[in-house]
């Protein structure tokens, strides 16, 4: 069998080249990220927990249960950690006043909730002070170039071209004393950067990792936003 | 690389799953009322089976959950709830043919356990319908499961009082899960748990079941 080089693959060779030199030079692709903070309340978590909760009412663009599960482990680890309920021991905790469904989508809802004292009480019962609502997603743009694939000599797969994508992670944390009843601040994390994936029979993928740099900026930004030294 | 996934994905072609859950107990005030519950054979047994154009069979089976669901709300709810059947079951000899439908004929409800019970009603939920939709059909980015019910509420001779509709919703984002055996599994799951949320808002609130809170003496 006899392996035919797309027309497009020798065209790209060069684009290959450049881009191993550029994951060498750079250790993979750059992440740029953005943090901005916005207070409005002060904040005392004491001994008290935070419960981090994702919207899932949307049909579009639901944040990602790996990145409410990696904000939280992050915020619950290292240095400055803050004791964090996980998402489902909350919601079977109140159920069913935070499914879905139900969730209080602003703070005069959740005012109207919290009012009922089975849920007052079960939420103090469980230490929790702060409510932080997630909303966001990593979306892929941008897409350009071709990968093609064929099998050789001995059915080994072998593959050719070039693909590089945009990948951009956008997330707002707003942040609930349920205590107060009020809202204490909102988060945003940002974060950008290009992959890419040379062929030269073997895939060599260099991935931009915008969505773990957004959830450890994130949860940096919630630890210090929570115990102000 | 693209390719090798595109045709990966374009392989799944069916599922079959059984969904074996609970919910939580709801967080609600509990009445000074006794109820009864029936749960037919039809709900209890229920699953969805259908063949879609290009995607292969799916079978959702849900019946299992049905009953401890409904249970975990009702007895939330409610101060006693006593589990009832048709008395045509009851007295029926070992080996005939179970009553499935008290609605069309009133046959009185009796205490399954053969005992005796004064209860303000009987709680009979029934599915009329489920949907599902996959990703590749609606063009977003959920699994989705629908389960329409129909709640009624019988007299214990068996007169039908009162009835709504209860519609129980639950996505899953394909993002999340490995394959979509696992998401339509999640997808149904949050499906009866919505369902089982909303019915503990109507019941607690007294938007539904009129009949029953008539009769709800403190």
């Amino acid at each position: 069998m006899t392996i035919r080089f797309p027309a497009l693959v020798k065209a790209k060779i060069a684009g290959v080249v450049g881009a191993l030199a550029c994951a060498a030079a750079i250790g993979g692709c750059g992440v740029q990220s953005t943090v901005q903070q916005m207070r409005q309340a002060p904040t005392n978590l004491g001994d008290d927990a935070i419960v981090i909760l994702s919207r899932k009412h949307k049909t579009q663009g639901e944040t990602e249960d790996k990145f409410v599960a990696c904000v939280s482990e992050e915020v619950n680890t290292g240095q400055g950690a803050v004791a964090v309920l996980t998402e489902r021991e909350f919601v079977d905790a109140t159920f069913p006043w935070f499914e879905p469904r139900t969730a209080p989508i602003n703070m005069d809802d959740l005012v109207k909730v919290l009012n009922r004292p089975l849920v007052a009480g079960r939420i103090r019962e469980i230490g929790v002070r702060y409510l932080v609502w997630i909303e966001g997603a990593t979306q892929r743009s941008d897409q350009s170039g071709t990968l093609q694939c064929t099998v050789v000599t001995g059915g080994i797969p072998a593959c050719f071209g070039f693909l590089s994508w945009e990948n951009g992670a956008n997330y707002e944390a707003s942040i609930w004393d349920v205590r107060e009843g009020t809202t204490v601040g909102m988060l945003s994390s940002e974060a950008s950067g290009t992959s890419f994936v040379p062929a030269v029979v073997v895939p060599l993928p260099f991935i931009a990792r915008v969505r773990r740099k957004a959830c450890t900026t994130l949860a940096d930004q919630l630890k210090e936003f929570l115990e102000p030294a | 690389m693209a390719t090798l996934g595109g045709v990966v994905g374009g392989c799944q072609s069916g599922a079959s799953v059984a969904v074996d859950i609970t919910v939580p107990r709801p967080l609600v005030e509990q009445r000074r009322a006794s109820v009864g519950v029936y749960f037919e054979d039809a709900l209890t047994t229920y699953a969805h089976v259908e063949d879609l154009d290009d995607q292969g069979a799916y079978e959702i089976d849900i019946g299992a959950s049905q009953a401890p669901v409904f249970a975990q709300v009702f007895d939330a709810l409610f101060a006693d709830v006593i589990l009832m059947e048709p008395e045509a079951v009851a007295a029926a000899p070992a080996g005939e043919p179970e009553e499935q439908t008290p609605t069309a004929a009133p046959t009185p409800f009796r205490p399954a356990d053969g005992g005796e019970a004064e209860v303000l009603g009987v709680l009979a939920p029934m599915i009329e319908e489920v949907q599902f939709a996959t990703p590749r059909q609606t063009g977003n980015d959920f699994f989705e499961v629908w389960v329409r019910y129909q709640m009624r509420l019988f007299d214990t001779d068996g007169a039908l009082r009162d009835e709504w509709q209860l519609i129980g919703y639950g996505k899953a984002a394909e993002q999340n899960y490995i394959d979509q055996s696992e998401a339509i599994n999640a997808a149904a799951t949050w499906a009866l748990r919505d369902a089982a949320a909303m019915l503990a808002f109507e019941l607690h609130d007294k938007t539904k079941g009129a009949a029953l809170q008539q009769r709800d003496a403190p």
